[in-house]
């Protein structure tokens, strides 16, 4: 073992870093302002001038900031490939979504008032537990994807890649939310109830393609549902957990539908791609091999509190809520006509029929 | 546990309505209340408290490659998902869930927590340095949000504790990114220069977590040495409660980061050599990057403007050192103490240590 004192001997002076100005003379942009408003200084108020001039192609696989001069000598490549064509990536909300994303942050732990939550009728809280079961294991696979494509986000569209980050963070606490709920009241973990296209969402490799199934029909259908979860709740723990979900999820849909919406106006050739997209994933939501065993029986018995033929009749309320609100996000979104042209899967045109 | 006759008359209902009903016939963990432990002095429902019955049992080796939450009973005709890691030593830590909540509880916004009226013309040089910075700065966070995003589609259900937290970790990142942009677009200047990214190869580029996770110590300590200035670099009040609010960020970061690579060289010594050379990658791309652009602009700011830069360097010089006498702090912490013996030459240099033939020649 060399010893302190010897070591100290050998402490040198260290090495003094090359002053380098050459940085002071950029001819990047300057002499940008912002002032905070009433939300205080986001994204949309730093956007002006240089700096929000979205490029439609991006080169750049480095991590350089949009608008920064780049830098002197080599540099490496960050990542085989980025996407550099916006339309296969960018939406016009995502700076906003993300904004609102860090500003509406829940906590699981201190915003739910699990104190509410007194002891179910056993049938009910199996119900629940199962519900739950499959809805944590829905919302990991939901923040699995977008990890997955961040590095393939070209820092030049940082918007969508903050947006990605943020849902990261939104799906890590739906996937806590509902395995708290399901450890909490008495109950525990049911079955699993994997399938139902989660590995369709996890596999695409086109990233409009993934967004058409994640944000668009998967998160839209989910949303949907959380927004009725008044009809599940049995106190008020449960109700707010459904009511914060859903807000969130409201973000996750408006990034797909915004994105659609951006890819089409630049794109429109891209329309046959998603439409095809949703065929196949609407043919697995209905196909009842993928169906989740436990999800369908456990909300149908919830929505009837136990009343199996109620709980249906409130089922079919819900698919037809689900179904009426994808078509209008496709409307929005300029991927209109699925219904009028029967490409809509019969399953889910059924389900517009009110009785 | 003999079926309640509720449960009973459940199933029947469910059965002559055509519902699977087998979700029921699955034996109950019955009376796991984690509720109980939420109080309010108790932090609320924190995840750590779900660690009851079988549901707490974290498995050395996870078999199970798709979705499923630990604890539940398997569909077998789920797909498998892809995931790759399913060894507890390769990704755990026991701070996981507490770190998740902290994180959560911890949680800011650039928008409005940081008190951006208070920031004032600070002069051309000055302000040119204070953007230069931030513009690495942002580049740090993507590359930190990018690099740590892309390994949760590797990591299984089994340690949903680190899964939980690294979301967490790309979202702090993701705000690491956009303060600085912010504080870079809204005094007067603009963006600086990029950074050369040689020094992040080992973060995009890493094959194994353990290489991510010691990657990110090296640039996560790093920058917290320079967070801790906050203090003497910031110009404004602004400026100070961002440095402060990213350093917390950091360092919880490393908290996880750390705890896990001690947990791993406790599990797998064997494994040390092969850690040496993922931080002999690290150091040399840190080193062979020799972007002085950072130090340039802290010499500005230190030296206030750029006259004062020259003689400005050498507080710089010791901050760098302070840089990776953090960085050997933090490995220490982890049981990799040794790596001071195997510095990379350059990054010796940095911190003032003799090169390594010199300290061979003293007698032990
Ligand atoms: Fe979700
Ligand atoms: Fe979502």
């Amino acid at each position: 073992m060399v010893t302190a004192d010897k070591l100290n001997e050998l402490q040198l002076e260290p090495e003094v870093p090359e002053l380098d100005l050459s940085w002071l003379n950029l001819d990047t942009e300057w002499g940008v302002s912002a002032e905070p408003g009433r939300k205080g200084l986001t994204l949309q108020q730093i956007n002006k001038s240089l700096y929000g001039d979205i490029p439609a192609t991006s080169e750049d696989s480095s991590a350089r900031p949009r608008g920064a001069a780049p830098p002197e000598g080599a540099t490496p490549r960050m990542t085989p490939w980025v996407l550099g064509d916006a339309t296969e990536t960018f939406s016009d909300s995502a700076g906003l979504l993300y904004d609102e994303a860090v500003s509406r942050q829940w906590s699981s732990a201190t915003d739910i008032p699990w104190d509410t939550m007194d002891e179910l009728p056993e049938d009910i809280e199996r119900a629940m537990v199962q519900l739950c079961t499959s809805l944590t294991e829905v919302e990991f696979i939901a923040g699995d994807v977008p990890g997955k494509w961040l590095p393939r986000i070209a820092a030049d569209h940082f918007e969508s890649g903050l947006f990605l980050m943020s849902q990261v963070m939104d799906e890590a606490r739906h996937t806590d939310v509902f395995r708290k709920r399901a450890l909490a009241n008495g109950g525990g973990l049911l079955l699993q109830g994997g399938g139902g296209g989660l590995r369709q969402i996890l596999e695409a490799e086109d990233f409009t393609q993934m967004s058409s199934m994640l944000h668009i029909l998967g998160e839209g259908f989910v949303q949907s549902l959380f927004r009725l979860g008044e009809l599940i709740a049995h106190n008020e723990a449960e109700k707010r957990i459904f009511r914060l979900a859903a807000q969130d999820e409201s973000r996750h849909v408006a990034y797909g539908v915004t994105h659609l919406k951006y890819t089409l106006e630049n794109d429109p050739e891209k329309a046959e791609e998603v439409h095809w997209t949703l065929d196949m994933f609407e043919n697995t939501l209905v196909d009842p091999d993928q169906a989740n065993p436990g999800l369908a029986g456990a909300l149908v018995y919830l929505l009837g509190d136990g009343d199996v033929d109620e709980g249906w009749r409130l089922f079919w309320h819900v698919r037809r809520k689900q179904v009426l609100e994808y078509l209008h996000r496709l409307d929005v979104a300029g991927l209109s006509g699925r219904l009028e042209s029967g490409r809509l899967h019969p399953a889910l045109a059924g389900a517009l029929d009110e009785n | 546990m003999p079926e309640s006759d509720v449960v009973k008359a459940a199933k029947e209902r469910l059965e002559q309505s055509g519902l699977p009903s087998d979700w029921l016939d699955i034996p109950v963990h019955w009376g796991v209340k984690a509720k109980e432990q939420a109080t309010p002095e108790n932090g609320g429902l924190r995840f750590e408290y779900l660690n009851v019955d079988v549901y707490g049992e974290v498995p050395e080796h996870w078999d199970n490659n798709t979705e499923i939450p630990r604890g539940a009973v398997p569909d077998t005709r789920t797909e498998q998902m892809g995931y790759s890691i399913f060894d507890k030593a390769e990704v755990w830590s026991d701070l996981c869930a507490g770190l998740y909540e902290d994180a959560i509880a911890e949680r800011w916004n650039s928008s409005a927590d940081i008190p951006w009226d208070t920031l004032e013309p600070i002069g051309s040089d000055m302000e040119r340095a204070v953007c230069q910075i931030a513009t690495l700065m942002s580049e740090y966070g993507w590359t930190k949000a990018q690099t740590t995003g892309r390994w949760l589609q590797e990591i299984s259900y089994g340690y949903i504790e680190v899964k939980l937290f690294l979301g967490t970790v790309v979202f702090d990142a993701a705000r690491l990114y956009e303060v600085w942009r912010k504080r870079a677009l809204s005094n007067g200047g603009g963006l600086g220069r990029g950074g050369r990214n040689w020094k992040f190869l080992p973060l995009t580029q890493s094959y194994t977590f353990s290489e991510f996770c010691v990657a990110s110590i090296m640039h996560d300590s790093m920058l917290l040495a320079l967070l801790r200035h906050g203090e003497q670099l910031a110009q404004t009040e602004a400026e100070r409660s961002i440095y402060e609010l990213c350093q917390k960020d950091i360092e919880r970061h490393l908290a996880y980061f750390v705890d896990h690579m001690r947990y791993l060289m406790l599990k797998e010594p064997v494994r040390r050599e092969e850690i040496h050379r993922y931080m002999n990658k690290a150091e040399w791309y840190l080193a062979k990057d020799g972007d002085d652009t950072l130090y340039s602009a802290l010499g500005v700011i230190m030296g206030d403007g750029r006259e004062g830069a020259e003689e400005a360097m050498a507080d710089v010089a010791e901050l760098r050192r302070e840089q990776i006498e953090t960085y050997l702090g933090y490995l220490t912490e982890c049981h990799l103490g040794d790596r001071e013996d195997r510095l990379n030459e350059e990054l010796r240099k940095w911190a003032g240590i003799a090169p390594e033939e010199e300290v061979e020649k003293i007698p032990v």
